[in-house]
Protein backbone atom coordinates (compact mmCIF):
# COMPACT_ATOMS: atom_id res chain seq x y z
CA UNK A 1 0.00 0.00 0.00
CA UNK A 2 1.34 3.68 -0.76
CA UNK A 3 0.35 7.08 0.36
CA UNK A 4 1.53 10.18 0.44
CA UNK A 5 1.78 12.37 3.72
CA UNK A 6 2.22 16.07 3.37
CA UNK A 7 2.99 18.18 5.82
CA UNK A 8 1.25 21.54 6.70
CA UNK A 9 2.14 24.27 9.61
CA UNK A 10 -0.95 23.61 11.65
CA UNK A 11 -3.93 22.00 12.44
CA UNK A 12 -6.37 24.52 10.98
CA UNK A 13 -4.37 24.24 7.66
CA UNK A 14 -4.85 20.86 8.00
CA UNK A 15 -8.66 20.81 8.71
CA UNK A 16 -8.81 23.36 5.87
CA UNK A 17 -7.36 20.98 3.34
CA UNK A 18 -9.29 17.95 4.47
CA UNK A 19 -12.40 19.79 3.93
CA UNK A 20 -11.02 21.10 0.62
CA UNK A 21 -9.89 18.06 -0.86
CA UNK A 22 -13.27 16.13 0.23
CA UNK A 23 -14.69 18.90 -1.56
CA UNK A 24 -13.59 17.33 -4.70
CA UNK A 25 -14.08 13.92 -4.22
CA UNK A 26 -10.45 13.21 -2.52
CA UNK A 27 -9.93 10.87 0.23
CA UNK A 28 -7.60 12.58 2.96
CA UNK A 29 -7.13 12.15 6.36
CA UNK A 30 -5.05 14.02 9.28
CA UNK A 31 -2.07 12.60 11.29
CA UNK A 32 0.26 14.05 13.71
CA UNK A 33 3.51 13.86 12.47
CA UNK A 34 5.38 10.62 13.50
CA UNK A 35 8.42 12.81 13.88
CA UNK A 36 8.63 16.72 14.45
CA UNK A 37 10.63 18.68 11.67
CA UNK A 38 12.76 21.31 12.58
CA UNK A 39 10.41 23.55 14.36
CA UNK A 40 8.82 20.86 16.53
CA UNK A 41 5.06 18.91 15.98
CA UNK A 42 2.87 19.26 13.27
CA UNK A 43 0.35 17.75 10.95
CA UNK A 44 -0.14 15.93 7.96
CA UNK A 45 -2.42 15.04 5.56
CA UNK A 46 -2.44 11.44 4.17
CA UNK A 47 -3.45 10.98 0.80
CA UNK A 48 -3.69 8.45 -2.14
CA UNK A 49 -4.38 10.86 -4.86
CA UNK A 50 -1.77 11.91 -7.22
CA UNK A 51 0.63 14.04 -4.54
CA UNK A 52 1.17 16.45 -7.66
CA UNK A 53 -2.38 17.56 -8.17
CA UNK A 54 -3.08 17.42 -4.11
CA UNK A 55 -0.27 20.27 -3.66
CA UNK A 56 -1.22 22.54 -6.47
CA UNK A 57 -4.89 22.71 -5.13
CA UNK A 58 -3.68 22.62 -1.67
CA UNK A 59 -1.26 25.63 -2.96
CA UNK A 60 -3.68 27.69 -5.18
CA UNK A 61 -5.99 27.93 -1.72
CA UNK A 62 -3.02 29.48 -0.05
CA UNK A 63 -2.34 26.33 2.27
CA UNK A 64 2.01 26.01 2.55
CA UNK A 65 3.39 22.69 1.67
CA UNK A 66 5.78 22.36 4.58
CA UNK A 67 7.03 18.81 3.46
CA UNK A 68 5.84 15.68 1.24
CA UNK A 69 6.52 12.19 2.16
CA UNK A 70 5.88 8.81 0.09
CA UNK A 71 5.27 5.81 2.32
CA UNK A 72 4.97 2.34 1.10
CA UNK A 73 3.85 0.10 3.68
CA UNK A 74 2.98 -3.85 3.55
CA UNK A 75 5.92 -4.50 0.89
CA UNK B 1 -42.08 36.84 40.50
CA UNK B 2 -41.24 36.19 37.28
CA UNK B 3 -38.24 37.73 35.75
CA UNK B 4 -38.67 39.48 32.52
CA UNK B 5 -35.20 39.41 31.28
CA UNK B 6 -34.62 43.24 28.79
CA UNK B 7 -30.67 42.85 29.25
CA UNK B 8 -29.96 41.38 25.94
CA UNK B 9 -27.26 44.12 24.37
CA UNK B 10 -25.04 42.50 27.57
CA UNK B 11 -25.67 39.18 26.57
CA UNK B 12 -28.85 37.07 25.28
CA UNK B 13 -31.23 34.72 27.12
CA UNK B 14 -32.02 32.42 27.01
CA UNK B 15 -29.94 30.64 24.76
CA UNK B 16 -31.66 28.63 21.79
CA UNK B 17 -32.06 24.92 22.89
CA UNK B 18 -29.85 23.76 20.09
CA UNK B 19 -27.13 25.91 21.78
CA UNK B 20 -27.59 24.52 25.00
CA UNK B 21 -28.05 20.83 23.54
CA UNK B 22 -24.44 21.82 21.79
CA UNK B 23 -23.16 22.21 24.73
CA UNK B 24 -24.13 19.75 26.42
CA UNK B 25 -22.88 17.46 23.87
CA UNK B 26 -19.33 18.79 23.53
CA UNK B 27 -19.25 18.66 27.43
CA UNK B 28 -19.98 15.03 26.97
CA UNK B 29 -17.89 14.00 23.97
CA UNK B 30 -15.18 16.42 23.94
CA UNK B 31 -13.18 16.16 25.84
CA UNK B 32 -10.20 16.10 23.91
CA UNK B 33 -7.63 19.09 23.42
CA UNK B 34 -8.08 20.36 20.07
CA UNK B 35 -4.79 20.62 17.67
CA UNK B 36 -2.53 19.29 20.55
CA UNK B 37 -2.23 15.20 19.73
CA UNK B 38 -2.82 12.92 17.18
CA UNK B 39 -5.52 10.74 19.23
CA UNK B 40 -8.72 10.24 18.49
CA UNK B 41 -10.14 12.65 21.23
CA UNK B 42 -7.97 15.57 20.13
CA UNK B 43 -8.38 14.68 16.49
CA UNK B 44 -12.53 14.85 17.39
CA UNK B 45 -12.31 18.28 18.90
CA UNK B 46 -10.15 19.42 16.35
CA UNK B 47 -12.99 18.88 13.76
CA UNK B 48 -15.55 20.74 15.72
CA UNK B 49 -13.45 23.77 16.26
CA UNK B 50 -13.01 23.70 12.78
CA UNK B 51 -16.38 23.28 11.93
CA UNK B 52 -17.36 26.43 13.80
CA UNK B 53 -14.00 28.49 12.41
CA UNK B 54 -15.37 27.35 9.06
CA UNK B 55 -18.89 28.65 9.57
CA UNK B 56 -17.86 31.99 11.21
CA UNK B 57 -15.72 32.66 8.78
CA UNK B 58 -17.71 31.93 6.06
CA UNK B 59 -20.71 33.53 8.01
CA UNK B 60 -18.11 36.97 8.02
CA UNK B 61 -16.90 36.49 4.58
CA UNK B 62 -13.25 35.88 6.25
CA UNK B 63 -10.97 32.98 5.53
CA UNK B 64 -10.94 30.63 8.18
CA UNK B 65 -7.20 31.06 9.60
CA UNK B 66 -8.31 34.54 9.99
CA UNK B 67 -10.81 34.10 12.09
CA UNK B 68 -9.40 34.04 16.01
CA UNK B 69 -11.40 32.41 18.75
CA UNK B 70 -11.47 35.05 21.75
CA UNK B 71 -12.81 35.33 25.15
CA UNK B 72 -15.26 37.82 24.48
CA UNK B 73 -14.92 41.14 22.03
CA UNK B 74 -13.17 43.01 24.95
CA UNK B 75 -10.12 40.27 24.38
CA UNK B 76 -10.74 40.29 20.43
CA UNK B 77 -10.30 44.35 20.29
CA UNK B 78 -7.44 44.46 22.40
CA UNK B 79 -5.58 41.48 20.41
CA UNK B 80 -6.72 43.89 17.09
CA UNK B 81 -5.79 47.57 18.82
CA UNK B 82 -1.88 46.41 20.37
CA UNK B 83 -1.42 44.10 17.87
CA UNK B 84 -1.43 47.17 15.23
CA UNK B 85 -0.37 50.28 17.31
CA UNK B 86 2.93 50.90 18.37
CA UNK B 87 4.48 53.81 20.55
CA UNK B 88 4.40 57.02 18.41
CA UNK B 89 1.34 56.37 16.37
CA UNK B 90 -1.73 58.32 15.94
CA UNK B 91 -5.11 56.96 16.48
CA UNK B 92 -8.72 57.61 16.21
CA UNK B 93 -11.64 56.46 17.93
CA UNK B 94 -15.36 57.59 18.50
CA UNK B 95 -17.19 59.26 21.11
CA UNK B 96 -19.34 56.28 21.28
CA UNK B 97 -17.02 53.55 22.26
CA UNK B 98 -17.17 51.25 25.12
CA UNK B 99 -14.79 51.07 27.63
CA UNK B 100 -13.52 47.90 25.68
CA UNK B 101 -11.83 50.60 23.21
CA UNK B 102 -11.26 53.65 24.96
CA UNK B 103 -9.58 51.73 27.89
CA UNK B 104 -7.04 50.43 25.76
CA UNK B 105 -6.89 53.20 23.92
CA UNK B 106 -6.11 55.26 27.04
CA UNK B 107 -3.28 52.54 28.32
CA UNK B 108 -1.36 52.87 25.03
CA UNK B 109 -1.95 57.13 25.37
CA UNK B 110 0.40 56.21 28.63
CA UNK B 111 2.96 54.18 25.93
CA UNK B 112 3.25 57.19 23.52
CA UNK B 113 0.87 56.71 21.76
CA UNK B 114 -1.75 59.18 20.50
CA UNK B 115 -5.43 58.69 21.20
CA UNK B 116 -7.90 61.41 19.15
CA UNK B 117 -11.86 61.59 19.66
CA UNK B 118 -14.42 61.63 15.95
CA UNK B 119 -17.14 63.13 17.77
CA UNK B 120 -20.30 60.83 16.37
CA UNK B 121 -22.92 63.86 14.79
CA UNK B 122 -26.39 64.16 14.81
CA UNK B 123 -26.24 63.37 11.01
CA UNK B 124 -23.74 60.61 9.55
CA UNK B 125 -22.06 63.25 7.15
CA UNK B 126 -21.99 64.93 10.10
CA UNK B 127 -19.89 62.05 11.90
CA UNK B 128 -18.02 61.24 8.53
CA UNK B 129 -16.81 65.04 8.12
CA UNK B 130 -15.41 65.03 11.74
CA UNK B 131 -13.41 61.98 10.79
CA UNK B 132 -12.32 63.36 8.08
CA UNK B 133 -10.90 66.62 10.13
CA UNK B 134 -8.85 64.39 12.03
CA UNK B 135 -7.76 61.65 9.29
CA UNK B 136 -5.29 64.72 8.27
CA UNK B 137 -1.20 63.67 8.87
CA UNK B 138 -0.13 60.09 9.68
CA UNK B 139 -3.00 58.09 11.74
CA UNK B 140 -1.91 54.41 12.32
CA UNK B 141 -5.66 53.04 12.77
CA UNK B 142 -9.27 54.27 13.63
CA UNK B 143 -11.29 52.25 15.84
CA UNK B 144 -15.24 53.01 15.30
CA UNK B 145 -18.26 50.99 17.02
CA UNK B 146 -20.66 49.56 14.24
CA UNK B 147 -23.51 49.98 16.57
CA UNK B 148 -23.28 51.69 20.05
CA UNK B 149 -23.77 49.71 22.91
CA UNK B 150 -25.53 52.41 24.86
CA UNK B 151 -28.14 54.00 22.39
CA UNK B 152 -27.86 51.28 19.53
CA UNK B 153 -26.76 54.32 17.00
CA UNK B 154 -25.47 52.90 13.70
CA UNK B 155 -22.16 53.71 11.99
CA UNK B 156 -21.45 54.28 8.64
CA UNK B 157 -18.88 51.77 8.28
CA UNK B 158 -18.89 51.75 4.64
CA UNK B 159 -18.11 54.82 4.53
CA UNK B 160 -15.62 54.73 7.51
CA UNK B 161 -13.70 52.02 5.88
CA UNK B 162 -13.76 53.76 2.18
CA UNK B 163 -11.68 56.93 3.80
CA UNK B 164 -9.21 54.73 5.99
CA UNK B 165 -8.54 52.84 2.56
CA UNK B 166 -7.58 54.92 0.49
CA UNK B 167 -5.46 56.66 2.96
CA UNK B 168 -4.02 53.69 3.58
CA UNK B 169 -5.14 52.97 7.41
CA UNK B 170 -6.19 50.05 9.71
CA UNK B 171 -9.99 50.10 10.50
CA UNK B 172 -11.02 48.14 13.08
CA UNK B 173 -14.55 47.64 13.54
CA UNK B 174 -16.33 47.19 17.29
CA UNK B 175 -19.38 44.32 16.62
CA UNK B 176 -20.59 43.82 19.66
CA UNK B 177 -24.19 45.18 19.21
CA UNK B 178 -24.54 44.81 15.18
CA UNK B 179 -23.13 41.15 14.61
CA UNK B 180 -26.52 38.70 14.34
CA UNK B 181 -28.88 41.82 13.87
CA UNK B 182 -26.92 43.70 11.10
CA UNK B 183 -25.97 42.46 8.04
CA UNK B 184 -22.19 43.13 8.96
CA UNK B 185 -19.22 41.65 7.01
CA UNK B 186 -15.68 41.86 5.94
CA UNK B 187 -17.53 43.19 2.65
CA UNK B 188 -17.96 46.68 4.69
CA UNK B 189 -14.21 46.86 4.24
CA UNK B 190 -13.04 47.00 7.72
CA UNK B 191 -9.92 45.44 8.19
CA UNK B 192 -10.68 43.58 12.04
CA UNK B 193 -14.03 42.76 12.86
CA UNK B 194 -14.47 41.96 16.54
CA UNK B 195 -17.28 40.76 18.96
CA UNK B 196 -19.10 38.78 20.94
CA UNK B 197 -20.08 35.49 20.68
CA UNK B 198 -22.45 35.35 23.71
CA UNK B 199 -24.72 38.93 22.43
CA UNK B 200 -26.87 38.83 19.09
CA UNK B 201 -24.91 35.30 17.90
CA UNK B 202 -26.78 33.57 20.76
CA UNK B 203 -23.26 31.66 22.02
CA UNK B 204 -22.08 30.91 25.73
CA UNK B 205 -20.44 33.56 27.90
CA UNK B 206 -16.61 33.27 27.09
CA UNK B 207 -16.38 32.95 23.69
CA UNK B 208 -15.54 35.93 21.12
CA UNK B 209 -14.05 36.60 17.72
CA UNK B 210 -11.45 38.31 15.81
CA UNK B 211 -11.74 38.31 12.26
CA UNK B 212 -9.38 40.16 9.84
CA UNK B 213 -8.80 39.92 5.89
CA UNK B 214 -5.59 39.12 6.60
CA UNK B 215 -3.91 42.83 5.74
CA UNK B 216 -2.40 43.78 8.87
CA UNK B 217 -0.33 41.19 10.69
CA UNK B 218 -0.64 41.44 14.68
CA UNK B 219 2.03 41.59 17.16
CA UNK B 220 0.80 39.86 20.17
CA UNK B 221 -0.54 40.14 23.69
CA UNK B 222 -0.20 36.78 24.61
CA UNK B 223 2.39 34.06 23.75
CA UNK B 224 2.21 30.55 24.80
CA UNK B 225 1.34 27.23 23.35
CA UNK B 226 -0.30 27.05 20.27
CA UNK B 227 0.55 23.25 19.34
CA UNK B 228 2.20 24.16 16.35
CA UNK B 229 6.03 25.38 16.16
CA UNK B 230 6.47 24.14 19.24
CA UNK B 231 10.53 23.69 18.64
CA UNK B 232 10.75 27.08 18.34
CA UNK B 233 10.41 29.89 21.66
CA UNK B 234 9.37 32.48 19.39
CA UNK B 235 5.64 32.74 19.13
CA UNK B 236 4.35 30.58 15.88
CA UNK B 237 3.80 33.20 13.32
CA UNK B 238 0.67 32.07 11.47
CA UNK B 239 -2.93 32.60 11.72
CA UNK B 240 -4.92 31.50 14.15
CA UNK B 241 -2.64 29.72 16.38
CA UNK B 242 -0.22 33.58 17.07
CA UNK B 243 -2.98 34.63 17.99
CA UNK B 244 -4.82 31.48 20.30
CA UNK B 245 -1.91 30.57 23.04
CA UNK B 246 -3.32 28.19 24.94
CA UNK B 247 -6.21 25.50 25.73
CA UNK B 248 -9.37 26.45 23.19
CA UNK B 249 -12.52 26.97 25.21
CA UNK B 250 -14.35 23.85 22.59
CA UNK B 251 -17.31 23.86 24.54
CA UNK B 252 -18.05 27.41 23.92
CA UNK B 253 -16.73 27.41 20.16
CA UNK B 254 -18.98 24.26 20.08
CA UNK B 255 -22.15 26.67 21.68
CA UNK B 256 -21.00 29.21 19.37
CA UNK B 257 -21.26 27.80 16.29
CA UNK B 258 -24.81 26.28 16.95
CA UNK B 259 -25.70 29.74 17.97
CA UNK B 260 -24.68 31.10 14.34
CA UNK B 261 -26.29 28.27 12.66
CA UNK B 262 -29.76 29.58 14.86
CA UNK B 263 -29.19 33.28 13.51
CA UNK B 264 -28.60 31.74 10.33
CA UNK B 265 -31.55 29.99 10.18
CA UNK B 266 -33.62 32.61 11.68
CA UNK B 267 -32.24 35.28 9.29
CA UNK B 268 -30.92 38.64 10.03
CA UNK B 269 -33.40 40.23 8.46
CA UNK B 270 -36.26 39.13 10.41
CA UNK B 271 -34.28 38.82 13.81
CA UNK B 272 -33.99 42.76 13.55
CA UNK B 273 -37.20 43.53 12.08
CA UNK B 274 -38.46 41.67 15.31
CA UNK B 275 -36.32 43.51 17.36
CA UNK B 276 -36.83 46.91 16.03
CA UNK B 277 -40.92 46.28 16.24
CA UNK B 278 -40.20 45.43 20.09
CA UNK B 279 -37.92 48.99 20.45
CA UNK B 280 -41.00 50.44 18.43
CA UNK B 281 -43.62 49.33 20.73
CA UNK B 282 -41.89 50.33 23.93
CA UNK B 283 -40.97 53.78 22.16
CA UNK B 284 -44.19 54.23 21.36
CA UNK B 285 -45.70 53.49 24.73
CA UNK B 286 -43.99 55.92 26.98
CA UNK B 287 -44.45 58.18 23.77
CA UNK B 288 -46.93 60.15 25.49
CA UNK B 289 -45.38 59.94 29.08
CA UNK B 290 -43.84 63.01 30.46
CA UNK B 291 -40.63 63.10 32.22
CA UNK B 292 -39.35 59.98 30.12
CA UNK B 293 -36.33 60.95 27.92
CA UNK B 294 -35.12 58.48 25.36
CA UNK B 295 -31.83 59.02 23.28
CA UNK B 296 -32.17 58.75 20.09
CA UNK B 297 -31.32 61.40 17.77
CA UNK B 298 -30.26 60.84 13.71
CA UNK B 299 -29.05 57.78 11.74
CA UNK B 300 -30.09 54.20 12.27
CA UNK B 301 -30.64 52.46 15.40
CA UNK B 302 -30.14 48.82 16.24
CA UNK B 303 -32.59 47.29 18.88
CA UNK B 304 -31.13 49.19 21.96
CA UNK B 305 -33.08 52.51 23.62
CA UNK B 306 -31.73 53.97 26.51
CA UNK B 307 -33.33 56.20 28.69
CA UNK B 308 -34.03 57.93 31.67
CA UNK B 309 -37.06 59.62 33.59
CA UNK B 310 -36.58 62.54 35.04
CA UNK B 311 -35.05 63.07 38.72
CA UNK B 312 -34.87 59.52 39.11
CA UNK B 313 -30.76 58.10 38.87
CA UNK B 314 -30.18 55.31 35.86
CA UNK B 315 -29.12 52.62 38.50
CA UNK B 316 -31.97 53.49 41.08
CA UNK B 317 -34.35 53.31 38.27
CA UNK B 318 -32.84 50.08 37.07
CA UNK B 319 -32.95 49.09 40.47
CA UNK B 320 -36.26 49.48 41.08
CA UNK B 321 -37.58 47.79 37.90
CA UNK B 322 -35.24 44.34 38.53
CA UNK B 323 -37.78 44.82 42.10
CA UNK B 324 -40.69 45.26 40.03
CA UNK B 325 -39.67 42.03 37.95
CA UNK B 326 -37.32 43.65 34.77
CA UNK B 327 -34.08 43.02 33.99
CA UNK B 328 -32.49 46.46 32.34
CA UNK B 329 -28.81 47.62 32.60
CA UNK B 330 -28.91 50.85 34.26
CA UNK B 331 -25.73 52.97 34.46
CA UNK B 332 -22.51 54.00 32.44
CA UNK B 333 -23.09 50.54 30.66
CA UNK B 334 -18.99 50.64 30.62
CA UNK B 335 -19.25 53.13 27.81
CA UNK B 336 -17.84 56.20 29.77
CA UNK B 337 -17.35 58.24 26.50
CA UNK B 338 -20.70 57.42 24.93
CA UNK B 339 -21.90 58.95 28.05
CA UNK B 340 -19.69 62.15 28.09
CA UNK B 341 -21.03 62.72 24.99
CA UNK B 342 -24.40 62.41 25.41
CA UNK B 343 -24.05 64.85 28.47
CA UNK B 344 -25.76 61.73 30.89
CA UNK B 345 -22.66 61.55 33.90
CA UNK B 346 -22.48 60.24 36.10
CA UNK B 347 -25.26 58.17 36.49
CA UNK B 348 -25.65 57.21 32.57
CA UNK B 349 -29.48 55.73 31.72
CA UNK B 350 -31.48 52.77 31.92
CA UNK B 351 -30.91 50.46 28.90
CA UNK B 352 -33.72 47.99 27.36
CA UNK B 353 -32.53 45.73 24.84
CA UNK B 354 -35.10 42.82 23.81
CA UNK B 355 -33.44 39.57 21.72
CA UNK B 356 -35.54 37.04 19.70
CA UNK B 357 -37.51 35.69 22.56
CA UNK B 358 -38.43 38.90 23.70
CA UNK B 359 -42.67 39.40 23.96
CA UNK B 360 -44.52 42.06 22.69
CA UNK B 361 -46.89 41.41 26.03
CA UNK B 362 -43.85 41.73 28.42
CA UNK B 363 -42.73 44.73 26.83
CA UNK B 364 -46.35 46.36 27.33
CA UNK B 365 -46.07 45.35 30.80
CA UNK B 366 -42.80 47.17 31.12
CA UNK B 367 -44.05 50.17 30.01
CA UNK B 368 -47.11 50.19 32.33
CA UNK B 369 -44.56 49.80 35.10
CA UNK B 370 -42.32 52.64 34.01
CA UNK B 371 -45.68 54.64 33.34
CA UNK B 372 -46.68 53.78 37.32
CA UNK B 373 -43.06 55.34 38.64
CA UNK B 374 -43.15 58.26 36.24
CA UNK B 375 -46.69 59.36 37.96
CA UNK B 376 -45.53 57.91 41.85
CA UNK B 377 -42.13 57.78 41.67
CA UNK B 378 -40.00 55.16 43.28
Amino acid sequence: MTYTLISVSSITYAMKAKTLLNNTGRYCEIERQERNSRVGCGYSLRIKDDPQTVCEILERAGIAIKGRQTVERGR
Amino acid sequence: MRQIYFDNAATTFPKPPSVIEAVKLATERLGGNPGRGGHAFSKAASEAVYKTRALVAEFFNAEPENTVFTQNCTHALNLAIKGVVRPGDRMVISSFEHNSVSRPAYALMKRGVRTEVCEVGKSDDETLENLEGLLKGDVRCVVFTAASNVTGRISPIREIAELCRRRGICFIVDGAQACGVLPISLKDGMNFLCTAGHKGLYGPTGTGLLISDGAYPLSTVIEGGTGATSGELEQTGFMPERLESGTLNTVGIAGLGAGIRYVKTMGIKKIRAYEDELCGVFIEGLSKTDGIKIYRRGGGFAPIVSFNIESIPAPALSNALSLRGFALRGGLQCAYLAHRSLNTLPDGTVRFSPSVFSAERDVRLLCEELKKICKTGL
